[in-house]
């Protein structure tokens, strides 16, 4: 390991905030003894005796009350410029102001020219810590101590992970939030869990003991808090109705979402991509009207709506496809996702289309149909190639939206998945299972946009570059 | 020698269509063409159906009927192409005279011919006439409608009224495109036009936006005192009503909101809520068009009265996030720095989480209804709209003029309420076009998920759930409210396409 380089990585970090408190904390062990060292050394250095003689100088010349009588000038002259009346404190309390900075900055210099005459420079802290880790014994000892610390340097070292842990981090805070909202609203809600599982006709004593076990006797600090700690043990508590596992249970509706999702997003780029490039290579020609109007009409249709007709012709008048979804027969795949990729194709191929038109015009493009380029080539490597981000990111969020569970479709179909579960008890409200179904859902999506934004880095090399100096 | 003819082939033939597509005559007459071939294609194909092999008298005398319509207009359309393509480049008085061939299908509902013969009919076409033509039409489309209640057993107290009200109305409106022919220009309209104009802003308590729009535009054109300088917001509606899509996607919602406002009069809400168990599950018929449900209420009153809470929720389910998204997003633009980060990472929260499933989490909170949905909605439109806003305030932020209002000692709160606020309305206003289509579509989703409007409400994704339950047996009841969410939202789309065209500074 190039220990150099760690401490000018570690240099970097401290000019923000929130990496040198990190640094200091994780670094406990290694940073005080370093300091200590630094301030032993430094008290018997050179250049702060300079420092000293120059301060001495400076007083005995009266240098301060100067520089006072200057900057007090100079602010009267403005006031009285643009004619304002400023009180006596004040005008001194801002004098004494640009007075302390100037004479700092006049201190500095002169040390640092008479340092420079005698051929020394200042021992800064990063000069002993670097001096301390040649030490083989001390570096090996600090890593032990403050392994965290060179951790987060080696993180801050590669920009890929640098920006990934950075997002990840922002990410927590949203969770916290996400859930804080959540766990509010339906802390305040007038509903009763218990008055609907138990039924009407629950004792009271029925009720407390319900409310006792789910802990809803507790203040709002308390509930929060526990909920907060079962966050971060990633417990998601047992359901209110059936007492089971949510993390379980939605582990077990994951796959089927997920086959959902799946095969929608494919039949959606199928579909899409190709109109949009037919769209943008003849804009307003037929087939530009045509694909745009189908497109347009696909944004508006309600999903429910067309899965009902699907079912309405295919499964009660043709009988060829299964209505309701069957674990395990691939037919019934067919239509939730032709009903979830249509919706989603629209806003792909609209993506597609002006995306790609905005490029067509570029002068690279010339320049490629200029070289003697097969006209397919242009099309699809250069056009589309670099009309690819925003269709990325377009099919990156109704991706990660549709993980979510489109709790309408799953229930046109009934589709076992997860948004139709969260529906399905949000009337009773069973607290976990909503909670838990809502926080899922967040970092799905923030995972999805995280992917998306990596893959920008590989697709577009322009953000690579830009990527490598974050 | 050909690759030269081919040039010039190529080179005439782009003028024309240049030509073509300046032509207002030629692009409404065009659209009806197109509409009454797919609609006569449609008839064809369900003349027979292939799966329960039944021929249906029905469709074949509507195909029949469309595709006269077709001819007529594929006549008309090329007459028109002949005369603009022609040497003068404007229609013949012979051509102008068909217009008055096409004005009658109106009778028949066609109003796509209608308007085309109305646009061919006049030479000089001011903003007003148009206006007053799609105004007329609105009107006409809102008598029609409530005839269908003639063949009801019963009709509403005020069902005369009503249709008296309407009728006089839509007099007025065939007396202002007359007035609006004679006596307005691209410049000041005369002093006799004026009572029409405020007869059409009064227009508005109908629900009628075009004849608002145009006796608005009449006035401030006759109070311009320098009639050189355009006055740039009615520049805007020209533009707009160049796209005649998107006017299209205008007379839809103008319709709508229309049909709401007047199914107060003309329509009973006894017969979309109450229980008729000697009608139960009937199919579409003369005296229920749409059919009936299982609880015998006519399927047909029930979308009527389902537009107004479908438009109620998705404005202000639009408007509420808007205000709110839009201010904060403005701070968050302008200040930059700390309040930026503060105010959007709180959105990020929101913004986290599909609107949907907020909107389930606030319902499973609160419990379903109207109210509820409508904050549900609006809180999960709040972060997309404060992006919005930011994003286009902090471009605004930069520019001299900003400085200029600074440099002047103007207050942030004034330079944010004047200068930028105003000047950031566009892209606000489009995707709210935009948005309230995303509304109406959320707020049926959510209804027949069972979390939206109550029930018993008539409101289209209500009607749409209980039809899911029939669908072996009368699929009509659910195929209905999904085609009118269709056109609401296809509508509002088309509209908000063709607001962002005009209100782009680029075309300017």
């Amino acid at each position: 390991m190039n220990r150099a380089k760690l401490v000018k990585t570690f240099e970097k970090m401290c000019k923000k905030p929130i990496y040198r408190f990190l640094l200091y904390i994780f670094g406990i062990f290694t940073l005080i003894p370093a300091y200590l060292c630094h301030r032993k050394s430094k008290s018997n250095d050179r250049y702060s005796a300079i420092r000293q003689q120059v301060l001495e100088e400076f007083k005995t010349r009266k240098v301060q009350d100067a520089l006072f009588e200057e900057a007090l000038s100079q602010i009267k002259k403005k006031n009285s410029y643009f004619k304002k009346d400023i009180s006596d404190d004040e005008l001194k309390k801002q004098a004494n102001k640009i007075c302390e900075k100037n004479f700092q900055l006049m201190l500095n210099d002169e040390t640092q020219k008479r340092a420079e005459q005698e051929n020394i420079s200042s021992v800064t802290f990063f000069m002993t810590l670097s001096r301390m880790l040649e030490n083989k014994a001390f570096f090996l000892l600090s890593v032990l101590l403050s392994f965290p610390m060179y951790l987060l340097i080696l993180i801050y070292e590669n920009p890929y992970a640098k920006y990934i842990v950075e997002r990840l981090f922002m990410m927590v805070f949203v969770l916290f939030g996400v859930t804080w909202l959540v766990f509010t609203i339906l802390y305040i809600s007038p509903m009763d869990p218990a008055m609907n599982i138990l039924g009407q006709e629950a004792t009271q004593e029925q009720i407390a003991n319900f409310r006792m076990i789910h802990g809803l006797d507790e203040p709002y600090i308390v509930q929060l808090f526990h909920t907060f700690k079962k966050l971060i043990t990633f417990d998601l508590g047992t359901s209110y109705l059936g007492n089971e596992m949510v993390s379980a249970t939605l582990s077990s509706k994951f796959p089927v979402t997920l086959q959902v999702a799946f095969w929608s997003v494919l039949v959606s780029v199928s579909i899409a991509i190709p109109a949009g490039i037919i769209s943008a290579m003849k804009p307003y020609s037929s087939f530009d009207y045509i694909f745009m109007f189908i497109a347009l009409i696909g944004l508006s249709i309600p999903n429910f709506w067309l899965g009902l007709i699907l079912i309405l012709e295919f499964s009660i008048k043709a009988q060829w496809l299964p209505a309701t979804y069957q674990v395990g027969n691939w037919l019934t795949m067919i239509m939730p996702a032709i009903v979830l990729g249509t919706g989603m194709s629209a806003s792909v191929a609209r993506m597609t289309r002006s995306s790609m038109l905005e490029v067509k015009n570029s002068d690279y493009i010339l320049t490629a149909r200029a070289k003697g380029l097969a006209e397919r080539k242009v099309v699809l490597k250069h056009i589309l190639g670099n009309a690819m981000i925003p269709i990325i990111t377009v099919i990156g969020m109704q991706f990660g939206g549709m993980l979510g569970g489109s709790a309408v479709t799953e229930k046109t179909f009934n589709i076992n998945g997860i948004g139709s579960f969260i529906v399905e008890r949000q009337f009773i409200p069973d607290v976990p299972v909503v909670l838990a179904g809502v926080v899922y859902v967040a970092v799905i999506i923030s995972i999805a946009n995280l992917v998306v934004d990596i893959m920008y880095a590989f697709i577009d090399p322009r953000i690579k570059s830009k990527m490598k100096n974050y | 020698m050909a690759s030269q003819q081919h040039d010039k082939d190529f080179y005439i033939k782009k003028v024309n269509s240049r030509k073509l597509g300046g032509s207002i005559e030629f692009t409404t007459i065009r659209l009806a063409k197109q509409v009454n071939f797919v609609v006569s294609i449609l008839f064809l194909l369900n003349c027979y159906d292939l799966f329960e092999k039944k021929f249906s008298l029905l469709s074949a005398i509507g195909f029949c009927v469309m595709f006269a319509e077709y001819l007529v207009t594929a006549f008309v359309s090329s007459k028109i192409v002949k005369d603009v393509t022609g040497e003068d480049n404007s229609l013949s008085s012979s051509t102008r005279k068909l217009g008055y061939l096409l004005i009658p299908f109106m009778f028949l509902g066609n109003i796509l011919m209608t308007i085309s013969g109305f646009m061919i009919v006049k030479k000089g076409k001011t903003i007003e006439y148009q206006l007053s033509i799609y105004s007329f039409i609105s009107t006409f489309s809102i008598i029609a409608v409530s005839c269908i209640n003639l063949f009801k057993p019963y009709v509403s107290d005020t069902f005369f009224l009503g249709m008296g009200l309407y009728g006089a109305y839509t007099l007025i409106n065939l007396a202002t495109i007359v007035m609006a022919g004679k006596y307005t220009s691209a410049k000041k309209p005369d002093k006799k036009f004026l009572a029409f104009a405020v007869l059409g802003i009064l227009g508005i308590a109908l629900g009628n936006l075009f004849s608002f729009l145009m006796g608005i535009i009449a006035i401030r054109k006759y109070t311009n005192k320098n009639e050189d300088i355009n006055i740039e917001w009615i520049d805007v509606v020209k533009r707009l009503f160049k796209n005649y899509m998107s006017v299209i996607g205008m007379l839809v919602v103008t319709f709508l909101i229309s049909v709401s406002i007047a199914s107060t009069l003309t329509f009973d809400y006894s017969i979309a809520i109450d229980n008729n168990y000697s009608a139960l599950l009937l199919p579409p018929c003369l005296e229920y068009p749409f059919g009936t449900d299982e609880f015998g209420r006519c399927v047909f009153t029930r979308i009527v009265f389902g537009a107004r809470i479908s438009l109620l929720v998705g404005l202000v389910a639009t408007i509420i996030p808007i205000i709110i998204g839009g201010l904060l997003g403005a701070v968050a633009g302008y200040y930059g720095g700390k309040k930026d980060n503060v105010i959007m990472r709180v959105l990020d929260v929101l913004y986290a989480v599909p609107g949907i499933l907020l909107a389930i989490a606030i319902i499973a909170a609160f419990g379903a209804n109207t109210l509820n949905l409508i904050i549900a909605l609006s809180i999960g439109n709040i972060p997309s709209y404060a992006r919005t806003v930011r994003a286009t305030v902090m471009g605004i932020s930069g520019q001299e003029f900003v400085e200029a209002a600074k440099a002047c000692g103007a207050k942030n709160g004034t330079i944010i309420l004047k200068h930028i606020i105003p000047n950031s309305l566009a892209p606000v206003i489009v995707r709210a076009t935009m948005g309230i289509g995303g509304a109406v579509l959320s707020t049926s989703s959510l209804s027949f998920l069972g979390i939206g409007v109550e029930p018993h409400i008539p409101e289209w994704g209500n009607i749409l759930k209980a039809g899911s339950a029939y669908l072996e047996t009368n699929p009509y009841i659910a195929i209905f409210p999904g085609l009118a969410i269709i056109t609401i939202v296809l509508a509002f789309n088309y509209f908000g396409d063709g607001l962002r065209d005009s209100l782009d500074p680029k075309l300017k």
